[in-house]
């Protein structure tokens, strides 16, 4: 009973004395210990990447997704329990297909992002529910001024904006690397995955285990539908940036 | 609708055959809601560059009598989008009214006027899913950010088809011909109102269930303005 | 209606089309499929719209062509365009096909019959995907299904069907199987109340997949017997023809 909580933890409809949801905090922590999630807004798309530990020498590659397609515009990254995340990109399937149905026009952006916010909150709400523990990050072109957007969505149901953000484990160093790329606003999906390729080398712990890079995107390369880079490019790029890595580190 | 009912074994004594169990309509009655106030009808919209112009007579009959000779027909659904409806008016007004309802939640939603399609496409939804208990015909007219003006059409079936011009109600007939031979693609917003106009006017002139005045409507990215002209006062007719 | 009572009046559904179109052309050429379908779509026999397109895109290989009731085709292009989409995000390089289409739709048709509330098409599926096979396949509002070399729905079952039984050959080419296609809807223009001279040609060669804007068909009237005087100094009741 006496955790850090003081009893005040085990449900998340019980605010603890300073006026916290620690359960929802602890989800939080799940998605941190995370492999690193990123995405961000290029001049012409959104580019996600993620690091995916291989839990075992045994795995083949890419039986693991945690980039999922949204619908033809949208894509969404994941850092923390991919299982719970499956509620959230299925939820945000139907979201996204019931609003072009009923309303003819693609859902923006912005709507199906606070629509998502909505649902995790609803799992903040009750006794009987659960948390998510993940955050999603969620990007789009729109298909008719290509003006990309992505929003990271919390366990508390948070929503917020970004050009450019990362989640799990090495988000601090990811966003500070992010910050530079970023500093240049002309930047395509296409020169950017380099440098993302890099990011994720760089702030890769060696402690951990071996990672596999998957990468997607929504760019002009892809017909600004969302598809997983190809895997010469993503080859490419990663052999590229384990190169500026290397010279890097020689010339300290 | 005649309704058995087994657990009751008192027969039933039917004087006078109801419409359904407990509704006060008798079938024989000469105002049985299916039947109904009708809005026999000429409505019709045109597109033109920027906007476009929707006009509807104003006569609505129970038989053959006027049971309003002043009515609107043309329904606002936001403050760039419009509807012209014929058919049975009970069941034009509830769809509008649900289309209203659907259409400001959405509104709201997206922080900005909604499409002229998502409005069309609500009342398909409602048109086509109920397709065998409604007399329902609309044609949905505006204008948006994205598509500029627009007019759609939404005929019995609950089909949704994009025109240049539509024209509906139990006048269309009569004026079809005249439609084909005046409409020009391109034309001037004063020259679609003439257009619409002069084309109401001559099917008011034929056709006993519509008459009365011509209300008009245009729709540019300005709004909406409203006109009339008075029975007395058309380009043809009565 | 409470629970253990029932109606006397059976429950009803519309069992009439309203806007209709008429006849769609399809068939097999040398490397592909071939749709054909006039641009009209009527009310009853009032030519109600004239710029409809009834031929219509589904995924990547696959073409659909519809006769019959206008709404309820959008309606299976929207129910198509869902199942395109759940392929979409599958992500696993797999895509449905004419073939899968086919049958889908089959079952819809038949299920929708079954409930005595039939979808009112006929419908022409064709497409194919990549190197695979050519498919064309016919769909009604019955559930009937089947697969053709060469399919006419609508009037043009009558009409067209004849004409295709006697022009089209295996391997015809595409330049040909197009002039064929226009030629069994020109006989449908003459003599079908609701068909119309434009239309629209699709095609599905496993690479590209298209839809034509509207073409005019010519038309011919010229017969010197149909252009002869037969009033002007003829015999009171004695015409040769009506």
């Amino acid at each position: 009973m006496a955790g850090t909580g003081a009893g005040y933890d085990l449900s998340v409809n019980t605010f603890s004395p300073d006026g916290r949801v620690y359960q929802v905090e602890y989800a939080q922590k799940a998605v941190e210990n995370s492999g690193t999630s990123l995405a961000i807004c290029c001049k012409d798309g959104v580019l996600f990447a993620v690091e995916k530990f291989m839990l075992s020498k045994m795995l083949v590659p890419g039986t693991i997704k945690r980039i999922f397609p949204i619908h033809r515009h949208a894509g969404m990254s994941i850092a923390g329990f991919l299982a719970d995340s499956r509620q959230i990109v299925s939820r945000a399937r139907e979201e996204a297909n019931q609003y072009k149905s009923v309303y003819t026009d693609e859902i923006p952006p912005e709507v199906l992002a606070e629509r998502l916010g909505n649902f995790t909150h609803l799992f903040t709400l009750y006794w009987s529910a659960r948390p998510f523990g993940c955050t999603v990050l969620f990007g789009a072109v729109d298909p008719e001024t290509k003006v990309p957007s992505l929003f990271q969505i919390d366990p508390a149901g948070l929503v917020y904006k970004f050009k450019g953000t990362a989640i799990g484990k090495g988000k601090q160093a990811a966003k500070t690397e992010i910050e530079k790329l970023m500093a240049n606003p002309d930047i395509t999906c296409e020169e950017a995955l380099v440098h993302v390729a890099k990011i994720m080398h760089k702030v890769h712990d060696e402690k951990d285990k071996d990672f596999e890079l998957e990468a997607s995107w929504i760019c002009p390369k892809s017909n600004y539908q969302f598809a997983a880079v190809p895997n010469d490019l993503l080859k490419t790029a990663e052999d590229k940036a384990k190169e500026m890595i290397e010279a890097e580190e020689n010339e300290d | 609708m005649e309704v058995i009912a087994p657990r009751s074994t008192a027969p039933r004594r039917e004087f006078a055959k109801h419409v359904e169990e407990g509704c006060p309509y008798r079938d024989d009655d000469v105002m049985a809601p299916e039947k109904g106030v009708s809005t026999g009808t000429t409505i019709m919209a045109v597109e033109f560059d920027g906007g476009v112009v929707l006009g509807a007579d104003t006569r609505t009959s129970t038989g053959q009598y006027v049971a309003n000779r002043a009515s609107r027909k043309i329904t606002k659904m936001d403050e760039r989008i419009c509807v012209c409806r014929c058919g049975s008016a009970a069941d034009t007004q509830a769809l509008s009214g649900f289309v209203q309802f659907y259409l400001g939640q959405h509104a709201v939603e997206l922080g900005r006027p909604p499409a002229v399609k998502t409005c069309a496409n609500l009342f398909k939804i409602f048109a086509y899913n109920n397709k065998d208990r409604l007399m329902a015909g609309m044609i949905v007219a505006g204008w948006d950010e994205k598509s500029g003006g627009q007019v759609y059409n939404i005929p019995l079936g609950g089909s949704l088809i994009r025109v240049p011009f539509a024209c509906d109600g139990s006048g269309s007939g009569y004026i079809a011909g005249l439609m084909d031979k005046t409409y020009r693609p391109g034309m001037s917003k004063a020259e679609c109102i003439e257009f619409v106009v002069n084309s109401v006017a001559h099917a008011m002139a034929r056709d006993g269930s519509s008459g009365g005045m011509i209300r008009t409507v245009v729709i540019t990215k300005d709004g909406l303005e409203e006109t009339h002209m008075e029975g007395n006062k058309l380009p043809f007719g009565p | 209606m409470a629970p253990g009572q029932y109606s006397a009046d059976p429950k009803r559904h519309t069992l009439q089309p309203i806007v209709t179109g008429a006849t769609v052309v399809g068939m097999k050429y040398a490397g592909g499929v071939l749709l054909a379908a006039d641009t009209m779509a009527s009310y009853g026999s009032q030519a109600r719209y004239k710029d409809v397109c009834r031929l219509k895109k589904v995924g990547n290989y696959t073409l659909l062509g519809a006769s019959g009731e206008i709404s309820d085709f959008q309606y299976i292009g929207d129910l198509l365009d869902e199942l395109d989409m759940t392929d979409f995000l599958q992500e696993d390089g797999c895509h449905m096909g004419p073939q899968e289409y086919a049958s889908y739709i089959g079952r819809v048709m038949y299920n929708r019959r079954s409930k005595m509330n039939p979808l009112y098409n006929q419908l022409i599926v064709a497409g194919k995907k990549e190197s695979g096979e050519s498919h064309l396949a016919f769909i009604d509002h019955q559930g009937t299904a089947f697969q053709e070399e060469f399919i006419a729905t609508g009037f043009g079952a009558y009409l067209a069907m004849p004409i295709l039984r006697n022009e089209w050959k295996p391997d015809i080419s595409l330049e040909d199987a197009k002039k064929l296609a226009i030629k069994c809807l020109q006989v449908c223009f003459y003599r079908d109340c609701n068909a119309y001279f434009k239309i629209h040609v699709a095609t599905c060669d496993g690479e590209t997949q298209e839809i034509s804007e509207p073409i005019a068909m010519d038309h011919y009237w010229g017969h010197s017997a149909w252009l002869k005087k037969s009033l002007e100094g003829g015999t009171l009741g004695v015409n040769e023809s009506w």
